[in-house]
């Protein structure tokens, strides 16, 4: 432990200045060197023009074009979904449209049917009546065919008895005219 | 003879640092009987004419010389353009970051093919290189920055490559070398200036003379003596920051790895074992905290480099007195 500072000491002072001396003449750090700069330049300009030809422009173009490619894909998917909201846009339209027609159809079915049940039940009504009507009618003819039937069973019925009655004598066509005469004035009646 | 101790503990230790010339921690000290003052750090910042190459067999590297070329004479300019370690480092380091490039390209056109992301690695580069231009550059350097991108974009990948090379093993960081960092700099220096021409014109000149036409013509020609040598050694201090920021950045946390892997060699001269356990222990611990600190620092560094660039060149662009 005791020798350990002084052999430190001894190797990073004096030891590297000496050392130099042993090898020769004093080393400048800061001695330009003309061939080696002759050699610096000649090589960084030769890779320069090679790198700027065969690795910056590929590269850097490479990486454009995938910029552009980049930038294409994402203006076209702005694109389609553009054109899908259109779309779907446009399949609404017509959607509500159908129900919209849809529902005029229900409406316009249901009015036609409902117009149509109130012509049937009025022509339904009509019908009863005519025939109601008919059969009025009817019944009224044959009420008068059957009081002229009765009348003339009753004239019939009238001059029997009365031939019954008064015997032969009064079988001549102007006692007939006669009785008829006073029939017609009881049916004025 | 405590000085005596204190010496041969300290040659000892020295020795047994030797071998880390080779920044090969795991090398195994031979005691050599010579004893000799090595310096294990400054070769290891510093560049060189000869590089080590892993090798299978101890001492587990080869140093393999480069060749040295002969100078050549412009004018009163000595060129010497042998290479050197870090001429190597930034050849390696170019080829490196070209080949994962080129094929982070290609993985990225099969993909763009196949109409999808890469992914994986591949993907995990395309963000840097994004968050690089969408929030570095491009909102720092302004209106119609994009012919700025290219330089900008290498400048970050170069730097950050030849930093994360600096912590492979056998690896030396170039950045780490004020003639790498002061060429980028100078290299930063003249697109800000070019810049600032082409965007404003004849207008470049009030960003060197300072003539504010708001105040009365005496303030106007004080300001003008007083700011016009401001602005000019402004131009030229950002440049001059950038260099030494990164040079320093790099240089200095080689430097304290290095001294606390040094330091657990040291230790290991302590005679007794629990100390000497707890005293190499700390060193290691602390050597590997900093290695982490440093692949943040690689990034940062970088970073900091192509952000502080792209603010030149945007106020540069944008100055209208």
């Amino acid at each position: 432990m005791r020798s350990l500072l002084p052999v430190l000491v001894a190797f990073l002072a004096p030891a590297s200045a000496a050392a130099s001396e042993v090898a020769g003449a004093k080393v400048n750090l800061l001695d330009p060197h003309y061939g080696l700069m002759f050699w610096t330049i000649l090589i960084f300009i030769a890779v320069l023009l090679v790198l700027n030809k065969y690795a910056w422009n590929p590269i850097l173009d490479a990486v454009r074009g995938r910029e552009k490619s980049l930038t294409d894909a994402i203006a076209a998917a702005a694109a389609d979904r553009d054109s899908a909201a259109r779309l779907l846009a446009e399949h609404r339209a017509a959607i509500e449209a159908a129900r919209t027609e849809a529902q005029r159809y229900i409406a316009e079915g249901r009015a036609t049917a409902e117009s149509m049940r109130g012509e049937m039940l009025e022509q339904t009504r009509l019908q009863q009546g005519e025939i109601l009507e008919r059969a009025r009618k009817e019944i009224e003819s044959e009420k008068v065919k059957a009081i002229d039937e009765l009348r003339r069973e009753a004239v019939d019925l009238a001059l029997a008895g009365a031939g019954k009655l008064i015997g032969q004598r009064l079988d001549g066509p102007a006692d007939r005219g006669l009785v008829e005469q006073y029939l017609a004035t009881l049916g004025t009646k | 003879m405590k000085t005596g101790s204190v010496a041969a503990l300290l040659s000892l230790a020295l020795l047994v640092v030797a071998p880390l010339r080779a920044q090969e921690p795991e090398v195994a000290a031979p005691h050599a009987a010579t004893v000799e003052r090595v310096d294990i750090i400054t070769p290891h910042i510093t560049d060189g004419n000869h590089i080590e190459l892993p090798w299978v067999l101890p001492p587990f590297f080869i140093e393999y010389a480069l060749p040295t070329w002969k100078p050549i004479h412009i004018g009163a300019l000595v060129l010497d353009l042998s290479p050197t370690k870090h001429v190597v480092m930034l050849l390696f380091g170019a080829l490196a970051l070209t080949v994962v490039m080129l094929l982070t390209a290609r993985a990225h056109r099969r993909a763009s093919a196949a109409g999808a992301a890469p992914t994986g690695g591949t993907n995990a580069i395309e963000a840097m290189i994004l968050y690089i231009r969408d929030e570095v550059i491009l909102p720092n350097v302004g209106h119609h920055g994009e012919g700025f991108v290219p330089y900008l974009m290498t400048a970050f990948f170069f730097i950050l490559t030849l930093n994360l090379l600096g912590l492979v093993p056998f690896g030396s960081t170039a950045t780490g070398n004020i003639s790498v960092t002061a060429t980028m700099a100078i290299m930063t220096f003249l697109t800000v200036e070019i810049a600032g021409v082409r965007a404003n014109g004849l207008g470049y000149l009030n960003t060197i003379f300072y003539w504010d036409t708001k105040q009365p013509l005496f303030m106007r020609i004080v300001l003008f003596l007083i700011m016009s040598p401001v602005e000019l050694i402004g131009k030229f201090t950002k440049p001059f920051a950038l260099a030494i920021r990164l040079f320093a950045n790099m240089t200095a946390g080689h430097i304290v790895v290095l001294a606390f892997v040094g330091m657990i060699f040291t230790f290991s001269a302590v005679e007794n074992p629990a100390v000497r356990v707890v005293a190499m222990g700390l060193p290691a611990i602390m050597a590997v905290a900093i290695m982490m600190l440093e692949l943040l620092v690689a990034f940062l560094q970088a970073f900091i480099f192509t952000l502080l660039s792209a603010v030149f060149i945007g106020q540069m662009r944008a100055s209208h007195h």
